[in-house]
Order: C-alpha cells, then sequence, then structure tokens
C-alpha cells in the first residue's frame, strides 16, 4: 500500500488507519526523504482510511507543516471524519491548517490559480 | 446486586502495545452502553496516557505498563501505571502545548486531550518512581440535553 504520492509539487500523505505515536514514527522515519529530496507546494493529508488518531497525529502534522509552509508551501487535509474532525478542531491545527472535502477541490483551485500553467 | 466489572492487563512498553491497550480498554467498557464517540473519547485518552508512560516514563529503559479498569453500572474509573522516570513538575506537564520533546515533534496536547475526553483526571507521580494517571468517565451523560 502507498503510503505517499508525489509529484508536480503535490506531495500526499496517505494516513494509515489508526494515527497514534506508533504509527507517526514509522512515518516520519519512513517518507521523510521526499520532503528533503522535493520542491513542495501543496502537502495534502489524506485522512480516507483514518478511523482513530491521537495527540501523536497532530505532531505529525504540524511538523510536516513547519517544513512545507517554512518555503512557502501550502497545507491541507481531506476525507476527514467526524471523529478525527473532532481531533483536529480540538487541536487548534484549523488555524494552520485548511480542511476540504477531496483533493479534487484543491487541484480544482490549484488550476484556477494557474498551478499548472 | 453488585454491578462491578474490574480488569487488569500488563504489558511492555513497546509502541506497538498502544493499539493493544485501546482494544483492551474499548472491548472491556462495551457493557456501559457507549456510543462510538465514547467509546472514541476513552480510546483516545488511554492512548495518550500508555504512549506518555512508554516514550517519556520508559524513555531511558523498558518496563512494564499497567492497565487497570472499574466500570460500575455506567462509570467508569481507569488507572495507567508506569515505574519509570516520573515527571519532575506535574502541574507544568499538564499545560497545554508544553513538551519536554519538541524535537521529536510531540505536539504537547496529550494532558489536555485526556482531560477534554474524560469527566476528570488525576496524576500521581514520584521522580525515578513512577507515574499513575487516574480517569474517570460517565456514560451517557455527555449530549444527551441534545437528544
Amino acid at each position: 500500500m502507498k503510503k505517499y504520492d508525489y509529484s508536480d509539487g503535490v506531495l500526499i500523505y496517505y494516513l494509515p488507519k489508526e494515527l497514534d505515536h506508533y504509527a507517526a514514527e514509522k512515518i516520519k522515519s519512513g517518507s521523510e526523504k521526499v520532503l528533503d529530496e522535493n520542491e513542495v507546494d501543496y502537502l495534502i493529508f489524506d485522512f480516507r482510511k483514518t478511523t482513530f488518531m491521537d495527540s501523536s497525529g497532530i505532531g505529525l502534522v504540524t511538523g510536516r507543516y513547519r517544513r512545507v509552509h517554512d518555503k512557502g508551501g501550502k497545507v491541507f487535509v481531506v476525507n476527514v471524519s467526524e471523529s478525527i474532525d473532532k481531533i483536529l478542531m480540538m487541536s487548534g491545527i484549523y488555524r494552520i491548517i485548511e480542511k476540504k472535502d477531496t483533493k479534487e477541490d484543491i487541484i480544482k483551485e490549484m488550476i484556477a490559480g494557474g498551478y499548472y500553467e | 446486586m453488585n454491578n462491578t466489572n474490574e480488569m487488569s492487563v500488563s504489558f511492555s512498553s513497546n509502541a506497538q502495545n498502544e493499539s493493544f491497550a485501546r482494544m483492551v480498554i474499548a472491548a472491556f467498557i462495551t457493557g456501559t452502553n457507549p456510543t462510538l464517540e465514547e467509546v472514541s473519547d476513552v480510546k483516545t485518552a488511554v492512548s495518550e496516557a500508555v504512549t506518555n508512560s512508554i516514550i517519556h516514563g520508559y524513555r531511558n529503559n523498558t518496563g512494564q505498563v499497567i492497565v487497570n479498569a472499574k466500570v460500575t453500572g455506567r462509570k467508569i474509573y481507569i488507572e495507567i501505571i508506569d515505574y519509570g522516570d516520573g515527571i519532575t513538575d506535574v502541574k507544568k506537564a499538564m499545560e497545554p502545548m508544553y513538551t519536554t520533546r519538541p524535537d521529536e515533534e510531540r505536539s504537547g496536547m496529550g494532558f489536555s486531550f485526556m482531560e477534554a475526553f474524560m469527566d476528570r483526571i488525576e496524576v500521581e507521580s514520584e521522580v525515578g518512581k513512577g507515574t499513575t494517571v487516574k480517569m474517570w468517565k460517565e456514560i451517557g451523560t455527555a449530549g444527551r440535553q441534545f437528544e
């Protein structure tokens, strides 16, 4: 199962079913390289499979946010269920990261903004 | 009739056991007839406490984490115990966003989440001896007025 997808400045992380400390550590060590080697304008966290998350997930997202934001990139979360939304909301993360229904919504905006021209 | 039910598990401080602890507690509290949201709340709180024991309590070594739980009617009581390093300043540790390990991208929200998802929590800790987190929650009380 693919953990992330990168093309044309867009990096999508497919988050696991249970995003706890154990899973967050694995994601960090496994796919940090892609952030080192590529320019990321848009970072998207896809929660479609995620049914559980605790504060370790918040640490993972904010850590990646810092890296991408420092270089002028934008960060989004998509396919967020109600229970995950509750955690994200409580953490205050929506002050810095935007939620969209699907990645297609983000791509539409990118096209409208002339990103692929 | 005495309708109290108790359980206790002990496991080593490996990160894989975080999901084990959540599964055990979710199964144990089924009898209180919780909503999915209430189960999720309790699982999150337990996950936070167990993660703390593993990454902070046993940061320098491995040891056992103990989860004790008791259900009386719809009242849940949970203890998470470790015999690790302990916490120097509990009050400070419980402040939102406080973390001793920012380098590891810890959000510092563990205790805030425990407090938000349970009715009440208490933390007892002694440096060099370990930490006990006690949590209480009554099922069926939150959000009832909206039904």
